[in-house]
Order: C-alpha cells, then sequence, then structure tokens
C-alpha cells in the first residue's frame, strides 16, 4: 500500500472519531414505556366507567409490551426488579378482572416508577461496561424533578453521557454524575409524591391517594440502598415497612392508618439525603444561607414600628429571604448533621422561631438576637472553605435583592424600590465588583451604570425610579441588569470563545505538521538516486508509526488529564503552565534558526551514517532509518500532545479536536503538494507567518493562564485603573484588564523578541569565525 | 483518476469540519410575529371593554349609583355596556391564552402573565400574587385582588358577592334569569377594564421591544408546558366539574379545558420555531418531542370534546385526567430540557 495512502487513512481515522455514537431507533424503550404506562392508564379509566373487559385487555397489552420490549434486559441486569415488575403487571391484569380499583392504581403508580428504577440500572450497568450506546438508549427513560418557573429539569445525567462519549470523563466519573442526577430527582419526587398522596387523603381522592403511595413506595426502592448505607440495614427494613403500610392504608380506605405512618414517613425521612451536595453546591448554598439570613433583620426592622408592621413589602422581603436561608439550611441539613448534629437541632429551631416571630409581629430587638444566635452557631458550624467568596450565591442574594425593586414599582412604591436598589448595589460592592473590574472592567462599568445613571441605550435604575418611571421601562432596565449579571457569571467563570480555542489547535497543529512535512521532505529529496530511492518507505513508515505514536500518546495523556481532573480549576493552571513552557520551546526553536539548520544536518548526518554509500541494506539499517523518520516527526507530535491538553481542559476535547482537524487538515494539503505534485512552496515565509502565529498564541496562553491563577487564588489581582478592555478580547486574546495578566504577556512578548536577537547574535557570532577563516 | 481521488479526499477533509461548524437555522423571530398579532387583537378587545365599562359607569352615576333605578330605567343601554364588555372579555380570554405559553415562558414578560392571568391575590399568596392595587372612582382600594382577567369575569358574571351589586338583570332580554345576570359594581368594573387595557398596552410595548432568543423559545417550553396540574386544578374547582358546589370565582365562562388547548396550540408554535435546531441535533426526538405535543393537546381536546357534548366529569376524575396530563408533560419538559442542554443553551431560572 502507498505510504500516501496510509498517511489518509489515519487522517480519515481520525475524522471518524467525529461521527456521533448514533443510536439505533428500532428499540426505543422510553417509548416502550410509555405506551405500558399509558395502557395502565386506559386500563384504570375503564374501570373508572365500569368496563373490566377492556380494563383487563388494557393490563394484557401492559403486560405484553414489558415480556416482549423490556423484560429482556431488565431480567439481565436486575433481575430482583425484574421479577417485583412482572408480578405486579400479573396482578394488575387480576385487579382489573375483579374491579379492584384502588389496588390497581396504587400498582400502576408503582410500575411506573419501577420502570424507572429498572433504566436507571440498566443505565449505570451500561456505563460500567463501556456501552454508552446503550446508556443513551435507556437514559430518557427517567422522570425530572417539577419544572416550574423557577427551577429547570436537571440536565447533569444527559451532559454526563455527552461528556463520557467526547472523552472528558471517565466512565467512574460519569456514573457519578448520571446516579446523582437521578438519584436527586427521585428523592424530590418521593417528597412530592408523599404529599401528593396526602393532599388527595385530604381532598378525599382515593384514587390519587393510592397511586401516590404505590410512587412514593416505588421511588423510595430506587434510593433504598442509599438510605440503608446511611442509616444502616434495620432503619431501612422498617421504612420500607412503613411505605407498604402506607399503601396498604391507601388501598384500604383506613385514613388513620394512612395519616400516621404519613405522619411517621415525614419526621423518619428529615435530614436524608440520597446524594450528598458537592462541595462546590455546598459553598453555594452556604452563601445563600449566610447571606440570606443577614437580610431578614435588616428588611424586618424597616417594616414593624413598636408592634405594628408598617410596610408590607419589607415584611414580605424578610419573608422571602427567611424562606432562601431555610431552603439553603435544608439542602445543607445531612452535611450539617453530620458535623454537629446539635448545633444543627438549634440552628433549625431558630430558623423556624424566625419565622415565627415574623408571623407574629415580635420585637425586631428579639428577632435580631435569634439571627444573631443562629449566625454564630453557623459561623462555628460550617467549614471555612464554604465560607469564601463565592460569585454565583453573591449573585443569587443581588437577583433576589432587585426582584423587590421590581415588586415595589408594580406597587407604586418608589421609596421602597430605590431602598432595594440600594440594597443590591450594596451587595454588589461587597464583593463581586471588586472581581468583576478586574476580569470584565467593561461590564463591571455597564452594571453600574444600570444601577444609577444608565447608558447611552437604557436610562439607569436610580434615573428611572427617581422619575417614577412605567413599569415597563422599569423591567427593561432591570432585564438588562439581569442579561449582564448572567454575562458575568460567565465571566467569572472564564471560558475561552471555542473558535478561539479551535484557531488556537489548528495553528499548532499546522505548525508543528509543517515542520514534519519538511523535515521528511527534506530527508526524501536527499534519497535521489534510484538505488537510495529503494529507503524512502523505510522512512515513510517511521513517520507513519510516529504519527500512531503520536496518537497514543494523546490517548495516555488524556487518561491521565482525565485523572487528575479532581484538581479542577487548578490542574487548568499546571498544565497550561506546561503548555507555555512548550510554546516557549517551539518560539526558541523557530527563532534560533541555527537549531534548525542543525537539526536538519543532524537528521542528514544520521542517514548518511545510516547508508554510508552502500546499496545493499541491513536490518539494523533498515531499523535504523525507521526510527529516524519516526524521531523526525514524533518529536513535533509530542509537543503538540503536551500543548493541546492544555485547551482541552480549558474547552473540551470536541472543540480541540476541531482544531486539529483543521491543522490536519492543512498540514496535509501541504503534504500533498510537496510529496504528491512534487511542488515547492514558499516554506520560509509559512515558517514565518505561522511563528508569528504561535508568538499570538502565546500571549493568548499566558493571558488566560494569570486569569485562571487568579480565579483560583494563585496570583492578586490589581485592576488596571481606566483601562476597559472588551470581554471579547478576553476571550478571544486572553486580555484581561489586570496589572498582573498584562505585564506577564509583557515579558513573556519581551522575552520572545530577545530570543530572536539572541538567535541573530549567535548566528553572526558563528559566521564571523568562518569569514575568517575564509579570508585568512 | 489517481490525482482525482486524491483532490476528491481533500475536499472531503474540507468538508467534514465545516460540516461541525454548520447550524441548524432557526425562525424564533415567528414566535414575535405569533405575539404581537394576538397582543394587536387584545387591544382592541381591551378596549372596547374599558369603553364599554366606562359607558357602564356613566349610566350608574346618571343614576346615582341606584342599581335597581339604573336597571329599571337605562335597560336597553345598560344591557349593550354590559354585554358588549361580555363579548370583548369571551374574546379577550381565549385570545391571550393562546399567547399565554410566550407570556409566561419569557422571563422579560411573565410578569405581565401574573397580572393578566395567572397571579392569585396578594392575601393568597404574600410573595407571588399579582402587584397592581385597584384604586377606584369612588376612593376605594382594592389592594393585589388577583389577576385581572379573574376580576374582570367575576364582575362581569356576579361570581364574587363583594364585585357585584346583587341586582339581577336579564341582560338577554330572554325573560329568565340565566347563570352571570346580574349588574356588577360600576367603578370596580371601570377600575379593572382600565387597568386591564393599560396592562395590555404596557405588555404590547415591553414585547415590541423584546428580541426572541432561542434560550427564550426554549425556556418557555420548558417552563409552561408543565403548568398542565395548574390548569387541570382550576378546572377541578371550576362550575365545569364541582357545579354549583364551585367556590371558584374564575373560569365560569370558558371551560379550562378549552384555555389548556390554546396554551398548548401556542406552545406548538413555539416549538415549531426552533423544531429545526433540535432536528440538528436528534431527528428522532425531535418528532418524537412534536408528536408528544400534538398527542397531548389531542387528549386535551377529547376531554374538552366530551364536556362540550354534556359529560360531567367529578373532580376525582379531572384529577385523574390533569394527573395523567401533568404527568406527560413533565416528560416533554424534561426531553426538551436535555436538548437545550445539549445544544448549550442556558435556561435562566
Amino acid at each position: 500500500m502507498k505510504p500516501y495512502l496510509i498517511l489518509c487513512i489515519l487522517l480519515l481515522g481520525i475524522g471518524g472519531m467525529f461521527t456521533r455514537v448514533v443510536a439505533t431507533s428500532a428499540n426505543n424503550p422510553p417509548q416502550h414505556a410509555e405506551s405500558l404506562r399509558q395502557a395502565l392508564f386506559n386500563a384504570q379509566v375503564s374501570l373508572l366507567n365500569g368496563d373490566r373487559s377492556a380494563a383487563e385487555d388494557a393490563t394484557r397489552t401492559a403486560q405484553q409490551l414489558y415480556q416482549q420490549q423490556l423484560q429482556p434486559i431488565a431480567q439481565s441486569i436486575t433481575p430482583d426488579l425484574d421479577s417485583r415488575v412482572s408480578v405486579a403487571l400479573g396482578q394488575a391484569v387480576l385487579q382489573a378482572q375483579t374491579g379492584e380499583t384502588l389496588a390497581l392504581a396504587a400498582n400502576r403508580g408503582q410500575i411506573t416508577i419501577d420502570l424507572l428504577n429498572i433504566s436507571a440500572e440498566v443505565v449505570y450497568a451500561a456505563i460500567e461496561r463501556g456501552d454508552l450506546e446503550t446508556a443513551l438508549l435507556w437514559l430518557p427513560l427517567r422522570d425530572f424533578r417539577v419544572s416550574t418557573r423557577f427551577s429547570r429539569p436537571s440536565t447533569q445525567a444527559t451532559r454526563a453521557l455527552e461528556q463520557l462519549q467526547t472523552g472528558r470523563l471517565d466512565p467512574a466519573q460519569a456514573l457519578s454524575l448520571v446516579r446523582s442526577d437521578l438519584m436527586d430527582t427521585y428523592q424530590a419526587q418521593l417528597t412530592l409524591s408523599l404529599q401528593r398522596a396526602d393532599e388527595a387523603a385530604e381532598r378525599g381522592f382515593s384514587l390519587r391517594q393510592a397511586e401516590e403511595s404505590g410512587r412514593a413506595a416505588a421511588y423510595f426502592e430506587i434510593l433504598a440502598p442509599a438510605y440503608g448505607d446511611q442509616y444502616g440495614t434495620t432503619a431501612l427494613s422498617a421504612r420500607q415497612a412503613d411505605f407498604t403500610a402506607l399503601v396498604t392504608a391507601a388501598i384500604g380506605g383506613d385514613q388513620t392508618a394512612f395519616s400516621a405512618t404519613y405522619t411517621q414517613l415525614q419526621t423518619t425521612l428529615i435530614g436524608f439525603r440520597a446524594v450528598p451536595l458537592s462541595e462546590e453546591e455546598a459553598a453555594r448554598r452556604a452563601g445563600q444561607l449566610v447571606r440570606f439570613l443577614a437580610l431578614v433583620p435588616i428588611e424586618y426592622e424597616r417594616g414593624v414600628r413598636h408592634g405594628v408592621v408598617i410596610n408590607d413589602i419589607e415584611i414580605q422581603e424578610a419573608f422571602t429571604f427567611q424562606a432562601g436561608a431555610n431552603a439553603a439550611f435544608n439542602d445543607l441539613q445531612s452535611r450539617l448533621i453530620a458535623l454537629d448534629p446539635v448545633k444543627t437541632d438549634q440552628i433549625r429551631s431558630l430558623l423556624a422561631e424566625i419565622r415565627l416571630k415574623i408571623e407574629t409581629t415580635a420585637d425586631p430587638n428579639h428577632l435580631r438576637a435569634d439571627v444573631d444566635q443562629a449566625q454564630q452557631l453557623i459561623a462555628g458550624l460550617l467549614p471555612p472553605e464554604w465560607l469564601q467568596g463565592n460569585a454565583g450565591s453573591d449573585l443569587d442574594v443581588i437577583l433576589s435583592v432587585l426582584d423587590q425593586v421590581e415588586v415595589a414599582v408594580v406597587q407604586g412604591e418608589y421609596a421602597l424600590a430605590e431602598s432595594a436598589r440600594l440594597e443590591a448595589y450594596a451587595l454588589l460592592e461587597l464583593g463581586l465588583e471588586q472581581r468583576l473590574r478586574g476580569f470584565a472592567p467593561e461590564l463591571a462599568i455597564q452594571i453600574e451604570s444600570l444601577f444609577w445613571q444608565g447608558t447611552a441605550e437604557r436610562p439607569g435604575l436610580a434615573v428611572l425610579l427617581a422619575n417614577r418611571a412605567a413599569l415597563s421601562e422599569v423591567r427593561q432596565t432591570l432585564n438588562q441588569l439581569k442579561i449582564a449579571f448572567d454575562e458575568a457569571e460567565l465571566i467569572l467563570g472564564g471560558a475561552s470563545a471555542p473558535e478561539a480555542v479551535i484557531g488556537n489547535a489548528s495553528v499548532i497543529v499546522f505548525r508543528e505538521g509543517l515542520e514534519a512535512v519538511l523535515i521528511l521532505a527534506s530527508l526524501l529529496a536527499s534519497l535521489r538516486s534510484a538505488e537510495e530511492k529503494r529507503y524512502r518507505d523505510r522512512l515513510i513508515l517511521g513517520a507513519g508509526l510516529a504519527f500512531i505514536a503520536t496518537a497514543l500518546t494523546w490517548v495516555i495523556a488524556h487518561r491521565l488529564l482525565v485523572f487528575l481532573l479532581p484538581l479542577g480549576e487548578r490542574l487548568e493552571a499546571i498544565v497550561s503552565l506546561i503548555a507555555i513552557a512548550v510554546l516557549l520551546v517551539i518560539m526558541n526553536w523557530f527563532f534560533h534558526k541555527v537549531y534548525w539548520t542543525g537539526w536538519l544536518a543532524n537528521f542528514h548526518t544520521r542517514k548518511r551514517q545510516l547508508l554510508g554509500g552502500r546499496v545493499t541494506i541491513t536490518l539494523s539499517q533498515t531499523f535504523g532509518l525507521v526510527l529516524l523518520g519516526f524521531t523526525s516527526i514524533y518529536r513535533e507530535g509530542f509537543e503538540t500532545v503536551l500543548f493541546l491538553q492544555s485547551l482541552v481542559l480549558e474547552a473540551g476535547i470536541m472543540v480541540v479536536l476541531q482544531g486539529v482537524a483543521l491543522g490536519l487538515l492543512g498540514t496535509a494539503a501541504v503534504g500533498f503538494i510537496t510529496f504528491k505534485l512534487q511542488m515547492r512552496l514558499p516554506y520560509k515565509k509559512m515558517l514565518i507567518v505561522t511563528g508569528v502565529m504561535i508568538c499570538l498564541v502565546l500571549l493568548t496562553m499566558i493571558g488566560h493562564t494569570v486569569h485562571v491563577m487568579q480565579v483560583i487564588g494563585w496570583l492578586p489581582i490589581t485592576p488596571i485603573q481606566g483601562v476597559f478592555i472588551p470581554y471579547w478580547m478576553g476571550q478571544w486574546f486572553g486580555l484581561f484588564a489586570t496589572w498582573q495578566g498584562i505585564l506577564l504577556q509583557i515579558v513573556a512578548l519581551i522575552v520572545v523578541i530577545g530570543s530572536y536577537f539572541l538567535a541573530e547574535y549567535q548566528t553572526k557570532q558563528h559566521r564571523q569565525p568562518t569569514r575568517q577563516s575564509v579570508a585568512s | 483518476m489517481k490525482r482525482m481521488l486524491w483532490i476528491g479526499l481533500l475536499m472531503g477533509l474540507f468538508v467534514l469540519p465545516m460540516g461541525l461548524f454548520a447550524q441548524e437555522t432557526t425562525d424564533v423571530g415567528a414566535i414575535k410575529t405569533y405575539l404581537m398579532t394576538n397582543v394587536t387583537a387584545l387591544q382592541t378587545h381591551a378596549t372596547r371593554l374599558e369603553q364599554a365599562a366606562l359607558d357602564y359607569y356613566n349610566l350608574a352615576e346618571t343614576a346615582g349609583f341606584d342599581y335597581a333605578a339604573l336597571w329599571s330605567n337605562e335597560r336597553v343601554e345598560t344591557s349593550v355596556a354590559l354585554l358588549t364588555a361580555k363579548d370583548a372579555w369571551l374574546i379577550a380570554s381565549p385570545l391571550y391564552e393562546q399567547v399565554e405559553g410566550v407570556v409566561a415562558g419569557v422571563p422579560l414578560l411573565s410578569q405581565f402573565d401574573v397580572e393578566l392571568d395567572a397571579g392569585v391575590s396578594g392575601a393568597e399568596d404574600p410573595e407571588g400574587g399579582v402587584r397592581f392595587n385597584l384604586t377606584l372612582r369612588d376612593g376605594r382600594t382594592l389592594e393585589r385582588p388577583g389577576n385581572l382577567f379573574g376580576v374582570l369575569e367575576s364582575t362581569l358574571w356576579g361570581t364574587r358577592e363583594a364585585y357585584t351589586t346583587g341586582v339581577r338583570a336579564d341582560l338577554n332580554l330572554n325573560s329568565s334569569a340565566d347563570f352571570g345576570e346580574t349588574l356588577p359594581d360600576a367603578a370596580l368594573l371601570l377600575a379593572a377594564a382600565e387597568t386591564f387595557r393599560a396592562t395590555i398596552d404596557d405588555l404590547y410595548q415591553t414585547a415590541e421591544g423584546w428580541t426572541p432568543t432561542v434560550e427564550d423559545a426554549f425556556t418557555a417550553l420548558v417552563v409552561m408546558v408543565p403548568t398542565m396540574s395548574e390548569y387541570f386544578g382550576s378546572w377541578r374547582e371550576s362550575r365545569f366539574v364541582a357545579g354549583d358546589d364551585a367556590t371558584q370565582a374564575e373560569f365560569v365562562v370558558i371551560s379550562r379545558l378549552a384555555d389548556i388547548r390554546d396554551i398548548l396550540g401556542g406552545l406548538i408554535v413555539i416549538y415549531d420555531s426552533v423544531s429545526p435546531l433540535i432536528e440538528g441535533v436528534d431527528p428522532a426526538q425531535n418528532s418524537q418531542i412534536r408528536q408528544d405535543l400534538i398527542d397531548l393537546q389531542t387528549y386535551v381536546n377529547d376531554l374538552y370534546t366530551q364536556e362540550q357534548e354534556g359529560r360531567v366529569f367529578t373532580p376525582e376524575e379531572a384529577d385523574l385526567f390533569g394527573n395523567e396530563a401533568q404527568g406527560r408533560a413533565q416528560g416533554i419538559a424534561g426531553q426538551i430540557a436535555q436538548i437545550a442542554a445539549l445544544l448549550n443553551i442556558a435556561l435562566p431560572e
């Protein structure tokens, strides 16, 4: 096979990495499960209409659907669950025959959720054995947290599978994220089903009560392993018995037993959290708890005078912040219990007491005393790292206060709106603004303008409120502020523009590829005689092997990276520093034409030593030539792989691979023109242009690395006063208006230019003795 | 031949990455066109309603707010004013429901939905209830009374005692006392109608300055599709299901099922605007989600048809059917959220 063809196959092989894993639609578990669920619903409706025969037919349809479409895989992955569902479906047929409406309702609820349980087990098993296609196929058979105007369904599991597919996560990490998303969802659904069952009982809707009880029991089965791990097998058995009792009471219409069991479950499930919060989430909730709690007495004191409510809105705000603090506390509760159950209990009681004091219009000093006490307990209980500045929780609180501006304007209470505006601004000034001024001063100015006098496009809040502007006007400015805060959150996250990453990756790959092509072309061209041409294949084989070795190096480097991912942004900073070192070496290599010439000469010397003018070739010479081809290419490949890992951390493997594809495309084009068409390109100019481009990549990389190091606190942030750099320049060129970033970029530029002049000087020094010797 | 093969391979390599950058085109502008068309029509009927309320108020004022005398002396003029007001409400309500998915689902516009159609009174929900007060011409103030469609409906059809005068009036002159034939409190009706018209105008202006984005469209879908239980809940409590036992003052004229059907129609319009984008990620999922939305609308429409044909659902049946709709809607919204994640579309909370 021609060597060029091998190269193309290798390139196409890499291209093939971009193709999606396309799931077959012939087997569609979510659709089959939905059909099964609807068949059971139809059975329920038929029973309601008194048509037992139709109900029986519908349950048999459900049974067949399960047996034909879902059972084969359920049986192999989770035989216990399969057996549970099979039995339940058999019971459903009997219940339809005998017209047991409530029993069918409970059974229907249980079967529906058991199918989700099966799906979860299939997905976990598929991820563990690396069967991504099955995981993708089954994951959509799941439930979602109830989506409201204020919350969205979680996408963590979907994203985890996508990242597993693109190599950004390893199977263990993806499994952990998928499990955490599903467990969190099902815990929320368990709570909801229990509440709904209780509400249905109060309304006298026995059908719904039975169905939700069945669902709750089945949701608990999904969470049972986590419950058992945290509370022990005895407690687990007790809870399972409670759920069985709940379902029995609902079917039997025994409201006393139902109510007692419901209360028992509510009490015993307090503090249980199937998926503990991640450190990042815990820190965010901790920030919310502290900030929201601090705002409660401030609002309350403004709303009450001498035991009388003088301002409803302030009291509402106090309620809102208390509820926010309480929600954050509930999320942290299981973690806090582990730290100190007594203090956690005290905080819980104090939060309830604070709410009661607001409800009963208690003395503000008494409420303040409770808040102070709660704050002291919280400060002593929360780990210090949770209490460090967190942009996310800062933003949550600011946005929450801004909502109060809108509320006040709707009610025509402009003075209160102004008070809320000042409060939000004060929160901004407390910490977020300093960081924003460092990374995106333009945005910081825009936000400040929107709070006060406004921008060219929009009047500011202060102006609007002072002029008692129309609600629509205020809303538009508030909306602008919210958009600006969204952008601020993004900036503080510090991502590069994907296009910039693609460009940087392609420049590096093209540049290194160009060097490889030139070295290979030079070596091949030197094998001119008919005899020597026979050795070309060995060199090309070596180059091909280097290509494969580069791909393997990529895999190893990437696995290492994945292994080190828990280091988070610190890993990004470390790898970025390595990438900068690689770039500096490349730049040095570029300017020192002495090295370049010497490097090429070295290859030629090795080639001559290997051949020694001989026509016949020995095994060791073959090996030597293959090694020569290999080393000439692998050096470039190794550098490229090291550099690209930093970009992978920044933007993900798929984005980087797009850049790699573009770079390889350029390299392939140059290779084709050089080797196949035997045409000569302006190589020197190309090397200079790509060298300058790499210099730009280096400066961008330094800017981003400094930014990451500032985010993680490895470098201080000193804003350059009066200098505004648009955010897009940060995304594209790593330019942020901080002294640290700009100075280090200047230093790098000086190093590169200095390196150039040093190289020139060395060349002159090298030439002078030569000239002198020629002259003499 | 060999050279051609090489050129083909190179071109293929060029085409491959280009394909990665290719983006499906979407027409989210169609959502705004749809919204503006409906809101413009709403403005017309809000103005009609306001004018009719003013006519009625002037008649009442002339009668010294003696409603019995008013009905006795100005029967025809009073009937014309109130029937016009009711007619305007009956046209405005479905017009709004058709765009409620957009209004309620887009963060910039969502507060309008609270004020117009979704918000309860401040007393019922101090945090999330409506935020406006109604100041009447006689000096009375109704603090945060609940959404405007609801206030107008209960005033015009007399389902809230405090909003009526207690004077029965055979408005359609058919010699029988039909449902909703009482004279409303003129000052309250006028204040509500004026606020309603002003809010619709405000909505129009805000919507005019709104540039719909793909994020808006996805947010509207994820937020609004899974609200079935709220609507079925109000249907269950309404007189369409509860009959004379109904305690709910709203949703007495148009069945909530019709509202749900209209809302879903609007959401299908939104879905169609982003469908090409979803097609680019997962064609099978795209057609599945669209089909699920249509199935859900058909499901609701079937129930509405049965109701129109005379079936009276029991509250427990309404609960069962509502729960089924909510389950389906939640699944659809969840899948749309997953697609949004794969498209890196942020859904603001």
